[in-house]
């Protein structure tokens, strides 16, 4: 015991054992991400509210500085709207009608609705990740609110924001579809169609957009295409929006053309998001 | 026995400090981007502590920052506690060599030790993957980072020399008597 006392006060031998003591750590929240959940909420438990208090005022403050830029250019901006709205007036008249004719086809069909196999859980963003590197957000429900990792996350308008990777029992890491590490199989919402993979890029990622990959040869992508995640992998349900074609790419090599996507959601501005749980996944 | 009592308040008021600087990095510093590049007040935190503490005091702040970093808002546990704990042990080395009251060491080493801490960051987490855009990295966000934090190491430094003097003084007064 001594021995071991003695060993601890030399800093060389302490510095080592700490590097072993950290790396293996690594290396098992790695590879089970709900490992070490105990220590973790010791720390995440009370300090989630005060983040949340913070994360909210910063946005107060943020949207009122905003209110005065925003007064000159708002009024140039209501006259545009104006003419505008008399334009789409007419153009929602006509779309009325074909939703109308959409919704009988559908029943046609005995088509679903998009998430009715998912109970819908409102949540709020509360920190962000300290670094630039990555890309992603602490919200303010955990596994007591019954939510768990790969939950699927979206915004309010239904579009795809990413998914969960971790939680504790009142708060979860979401990361972000612009973030390096994430992946979502994607499909073209296009007659034809066909698959592809949308990944986080780090040069995008400031600016809020991803990148989309697509080897197949068979597929065709132009710019405005509305790409929406495929089902494929598990993590996400068919169906949800993910973003729109913004650029494409042409690369001399076909298997390395890739397009740039703007991502259905502002994800640079979050507040609420929903998390996406399965209905009969309560067992888990 | 007093000095222990003030190394214990000096602990205590480290700890609060490295979790109030978390709660702001994590929160608020969002919304103070200098060209969608945010300032790392936990690294310029951990690199001043360390100059005035030396490498054994750094390593141990180094750590638990990193440790708090993880558990508050990272994607792996131990990572930055890792990156936290050697970032205090090399800034600390600095504390023999150079003059360490000297604020131009303090900018100067904030600035060299955030590309070199950051740059562990990013190839440690893309060990595996193709890094490709290394110019843009540097150009677009180390480069920015970089000077960033070490404008903010000026007032971190002041700060933390105005806690410690504190402590200083009420160690040293009552001992005269």
């Amino acid at each position: 015991m001594n021995r071991f006392l003695s060993l601890i006060k030399n800093k060389y031998f302490s510095l080592i054992f700490a590097t072993i003591v950290l790396i293996v750590i690594i290396l098992i929240s790695m590879y089970n991400s709900g490992s070490f959940t105990g220590i973790k909420n010791i720390l995440s438990v009370p300090l989630s509210p005060l983040q949340k208090l913070l994360t909210g005022t910063g946005q107060k403050v943020e949207a009122f500085f905003t209110t005065f830029k925003d007064i000159k250019t708002l009024r140039k901006e209501n006259e545009i709207l104006k003419t505008k709205v008399n334009e789409l007036e007419k153009e929602n008249g006509e779309l009325i009608s074909y939703k109308d004719k959409i919704e009988e086809l559908r029943l046609a069909l005995n088509l679903k609705s998009q998430f009715e196999d998912y109970e819908i859980i409102g949540a709020n963003v509360i920190a962000k990740e300290p670094g630039n590197w990555f890309n992603v957000f602490k919200i303010d429900i955990g596994t007591k609110d019954g939510v768990d990792v790969d939950y699927p996350v979206v915004s309010s308008t239904k579009g795809l924001v990413g998914r969960i990777i971790s939680s504790d029992s009142t708060s979860s890491k979401v990361i972000s579809i612009i973030d390096e590490d994430s992946t979502v199989s994607g499909w073209i919402l296009k007659s034809g169609g066909g698959h592809v993979i949308v990944k986080g890029d780090l040069t995008l990622k400031e600016e809020g957009l991803c990148r989309m990959y697509y080897t197949a040869i068979n597929v065709d992508v132009a710019v405005d295409d509305i790409i929406e995640t495929s089902g494929l992998g598990g993590i996400y349900p068919k169906g949800i929006l993910v973003g729109k074609v913004k650029e494409v790419r042409e690369v001399s090599n076909e298997l390395d053309r890739y397009a740039i996507i703007q991502p259905e959601v502002d994800l640079k501005r979050l507040q609420e998001i929903f998390v996406l749980k399965k209905k009969n996944d309560n067992l888990k | 026995m007093r000095s222990k009592e003030v190394l214990k308040y000096k602990i205590l008021v480290y700890i609060l400090s490295i979790l109030i600087i978390i709660l702001f990095q994590t929160t608020v510093v969002d919304f103070i981007k200098i060209k969608n590049v945010k300032p790392n007040l936990i690294l310029v935190y951990t690199i001043c502590a360390s100059i005035l503490e030396g490498s054994v005091g750094g390593g141990i702040i180094g750590l638990f920052a990193g440790l708090a970093q993880d558990i508050l808002s990272g994607k792996i546990l131990g990572f930055y506690a890792l990156l936290g704990m050697y970032l205090g042990v090399i800034a600390g080395m600095i504390n023999r060599r150079l003059h360490k009251d000297n604020i131009l060491v303090v900018i100067f080493f904030s600035f060299f030790l955030t590309v070199v801490y950051e740059c562990g960051v990013y190839f440690l987490s893309n060990i595996g993957k193709e890094v490709t855009n290394i110019f843009y990295i540097f150009k677009n966000i180390l480069y920015i980072e970089a000077l960033y934090n070490a404008g903010l190491s000026i007032i971190i430094h002041v700060l933390i020399i105005k806690v410690n003097t504190k402590f200083e003084i009420e160690r040293k007064i009552p001992a005269k008597y």
